[in-house]
């Protein structure tokens, strides 16, 4: 798994680079304007972009073909994306966490609960987004997959408000937010768990040609 | 001889083609071509060996083993028309990925490889011809010390010239004697030059599989007029095709027909006219 991934840190670097300038940049200037830590929202959704441009290389050079030759298994193949989409979705909140520690050493008021909790919601998005992009990149073409990869991120967001709102039912949200967000959390890992669990299912039965 | 791949019944159903029931083998130390016109199932029967597509029936053995496993991949080298290699990597960044796959990747060989083909290490693929990645590809697939290398039409759209290199190559690794070589290709002349073993696929059949110099050293063309080709014997006769003036008999022991019908001519046949005729002949 570990030279797959470098293929893909390769394909990928110059993405990452600039998307991590880009979050560095960002930081600063929202500082302006709302509260930095908001930038954990975005963060790391806007890292994972690299992961479809790593698929779409693979599908134009036919490297699943080739790699499959290799002494890589198909789970193997699946679980290296996944992997991928975790390590960007952490580099993008690392790095938005960088101007959010510059500004707080400046004096800006940034506080644990508010990073807490804007991280909780970026990862949540991030998470439900690629359970539902990541395994239709293997099942649909990539022109296809490339539709279903922008509307996963609108999809997560209506699928956390539906969870909040489910939650609501329960708790009340507005006294008990960070334990609202870090429930909905819990449920985007495990739903990101059975995502990658059903795309080596269904990877494992389907012609590569 | 111990059989470096043995494939037995190979089975695929496709709406509109069947591979049905493929059976050959590629001994060790031989150089083994499968033969057939485009979409005869050349390359579904290698996919289908190797793993690629499901199949529906038959058994593929490798080294002895069935199924493909880590172990087993180590050992087997393959190379697909075209590279199939991201076009961002460089040889050199292709080696820090490969080394981090093969456990048996050969850092020293595969350098020296690209040094004896003149590929510059540094250079994105995406600069590089078509044949500088085919070169690139064998260079990969021969550097973790395989055993068994498949090729599905690898040398297809190359000039002559670097055609010509890879064959060289690929005569070179089959001096071990536990090396073989499994190259599908309809360029025919390619395989007359270096394969011991023909398999000859045709419509998703095998329609015959014979050690190359039986085919080429007895099968024959038999030139007749139509009513010499009435006076053959049917049991001589493998295909026949009616041409503008003559027949055409393809015959499996050219000098015995000769002496049987000392009034046709009987030519040696290439594979490519062995092939035509199994094709566009009847029975």
């Amino acid at each position: 798994m570990k030279g797959v991934l470098l293929k893909d840190l390769y394909i990928a670097r110059s993405n990452i680079l600039v998307t991590a300038v880009s979050l560095v940049v960002l930081g600063f200037g929202l500082s302006f304007l709302l509260e930095t830590s908001a930038l954990l929202v975005l963060a790391p959704v806007a890292s994972t972009t690299a992961v479809f441009i790593s698929i779409t290389s693979d599908a134009a050079s036919k490297w699943n073909k080739n790699v499959i030759t290799m002494p890589v298994s198909r789970g193997q193949i699946i679980g290296e994306k996944f992997v991928f989409y975790i390590l960007l979705a952490v580099l993008g909140l690392i790095t938005a966490l960088l101007p959010c520690l510059a500004l707080g050493f400046f004096g800006a008021v940034i506080t644990i609960p508010s990073l807490c909790l804007y991280g909780a919601i970026g990862i949540s998005a991030t998470l439900l987004a690629g359970g539902i992009s990541l395994p239709c990149a293997y099942l649909f073409d990539p022109e296809k997959s490339q539709i279903v990869f922008m509307m996963s991120f609108m999809a997560s967001t209506g699928i956390i408000v539906g969870i909040v709102l489910l939650i609501n039912l329960f708790i009340p949200v507005k006294e008990n937010i960070l334990l609202a967000f870090n429930i909905v959390l819990a449920i985007s890992a495990l739903w990101f768990f059975v995502s990658y669990r059903v795309a080596v299912k269904v990877y494992q039965k389907r012609d590569i040609t | 001889m111990t059989n470096a791949l043995t494939v037995s019944g190979l089975t695929k159903t496709y709406p509109d083609f069947v591979l049905d029931q493929v059976s050959f083998s590629v001994p060790s130390g031989s150089i083994v071509g499968l033969i057939g016109e485009n979409g005869a199932g050349k390359s579904t029967t290698i996919n289908a060996a190797l793993g690629l597509i499901q199949k529906e029936a038959g058994q593929v053995s490798i080294f002895g083993k069935e199924g493909l496993n880590d172990d087993t991949k180590e050992e087997i080298g393959v190379v697909f028309d075209g590279s199939n290699y991201p076009e961002i990597l460089s040889p050199r960044k292709l080696n820090g990925v490969m080394k981090n796959i093969y456990r048996s990747w050969d850092e020293t060989a595969y350098f020296h490889l690209l040094k004896q083909f003149s590929l510059p290490p540094d250079k994105p693929l995406k600069q590089f011809s078509k044949g500088m990645k085919m070169k690139l590809a064998i260079s990969v697939a021969l550097s973790h010390h395989s055993k068994l290398l498949i090729l599905d039409e690898a040398t297809s759209g190359l000039d002559p010239v670097i055609r010509d290199d890879i064959l060289d190559m690929l005569l070179d690794f089959v001096q071990e004697e536990d090396h073989s070589i499994l190259v599908s290709s309809h360029i025919t002349s390619d395989l007359e030059k270096i394969a011991d073993y023909i398999v000859f696929i045709h419509a998703g059949k095998v329609v015959f599989s014979k050690p190359k110099d039986e085919l080429v050293e007895q099968y024959g063309i038999l030139k007749c007029g139509a009513a010499q080709f009435d006076a053959l014997d049917k049991a001589d006769i493998i295909v026949y095709r009616k041409m503008d003036y003559e027949w055409q008999v393809l015959v499996a022991d050219r000098e015995k027909m000769q002496k049987k019908y000392p009034k046709a001519m009987v030519v040696p046949a290439t594979i490519d006219e062995i092939m035509l005729l199994y094709v566009k002949g009847e029975k």
